[in-house]
């Protein structure tokens, strides 16, 4: 099946994806991501259509607990983080399964 | 399951037994899962890195061409480039089986396209843009790829905790306690038997006695008899 990529972001984030051809998007400016990145995030992440969620790490920051704890969890559609410290999730993942920290 | 529901008789022994057996050849069944597991998710974890490490390289990159082209161009074309794309990429999801876990396979569409493709006018637009947009594409590439890792990941560590929490459970939780019922069941056996020889025994015994009884009282008979005689 085929299956989009969208971007969640503020404009100057979603831009050059927009010049690279991605169609799906959830604009959000700086000043309103505290109260209005969580819906765009849970919209995008309940919307069938999408494969695959890029968004930039400092965003999460952004987001309420369940809906973060959505974003690391999320397998359809992935969620990609892209700046920083993209790791840090998947880190505490595989402490937490394995129990050795494999990432250092 | 505690020492009280256990009815000790040969019967629970033998099942008992026999679910001690199945229990431990799956333990080791899942031990040796667990550990395949671990090892394809160590495999997967290095090209993970690998990705991570050129998809940060790609994004900044990307990042420079496009706020270059926005300083020298102005914000207004790159967003009109921008809104111009005719085609946007897809991806196709397919499934690939690792171990028993299925991970997705990721197929990127039309995520690269020549610089005639992408739908913008050519002449109303800088070259600065055209490289913005070239390195977004392949900054999506990369996007995908890491996708894909990610996704089989976080897959993986979910199979490899189910996995370890029922090896623990078994090795912790269900072997001991089947061991201690047929401990127990052995236990109780044991002594209903030394109870049975006691018993047995003292059965013996009165008969003896009985019979010890029995014939002094027939030689006494015998002997009155004789004496009556």
């Amino acid at each position: 099946m085929s299956k989009k990529i969208a971007v969640v972001g503020d404009p100057s984030f979603t831009t050059g994806f927009r010049l690279a051809g991605v169609d799906e998007f959830r604009e959000v400016r700086e000043g309103d991501k505290p109260s209005e990145l969580d819906d765009a995030v849970e919209d995008v992440l309940e919307n069938t259509d999408v494969g695959i969620v890029v968004m930039h790490q400092s965003d999460l920051s952004h987001l309420s607990r369940g809906v973060r704890e959505d974003v690391e969890t999320s397998v359809e559609p992935t969620v990609v983080t892209l700046g920083g410290e993209g790791e840090g999730q998947l880190r505490e993942k595989i402490k937490q399964a394995i129990g050795i920290d494999l990432m250092e | 399951m505690v020492a009280e529901d256990v009815k000790p008789t040969r019967k629970d022994l033998m099942e008992i037994k026999e679910r001690i057996e199945l229990s431990e050849q799956g333990h080791e069944t899942l031990e040796k899962k667990r550990d395949g597991l671990i090892m394809e998710f160590m495999e997967i974890l290095e090209e993970a890195q690998d990705v991570r490490e050129s998809m940060e390289d790609d994004y900044t990159e990307a990042q420079k061409r496009i706020n270059m082209a926005r300083a020298l161009d102005g914000d207004v074309a790159v967003r009109g480039a921008a809104s111009a794309r005719a085609e946007t990429p897809s991806i196709e999801l397919q499934s690939k089986n690792i171990m028993g876990v299925v991970v997705p396979q990721i197929e990127a569409t039309k995520v690269r396209k020549d610089v005639g493709e992408r739908g913008y006018s050519l002449l109303d637009t800088s070259a600065r843009i055209d490289e913005a947009a070239e390195s977004y594409e392949e900054l999506l590439d990369t996007i995908i790829l890491a996708a894909e890792i990610e996704t089989a990941m976080k897959k993986m560590l979910e199979e490899i905790e189910k996995t370890k929490r029922r090896v623990n459970a078994l090795e912790f939780k269900l072997i001991p306690e089947l061991e201690e019922a047929r401990d127990f069941i052995e236990l109780r056996l044991e002594e209903m038997e030394r109870e049975e020889i006691f018993r047995l025994k003292k059965i013996k015994n009165k008969k003896e006695e009985e019979a010890k009884e029995e014939a002094r009282r027939r030689r006494e008979e015998l002997e009155a008899a004789a004496a009556d005689d």
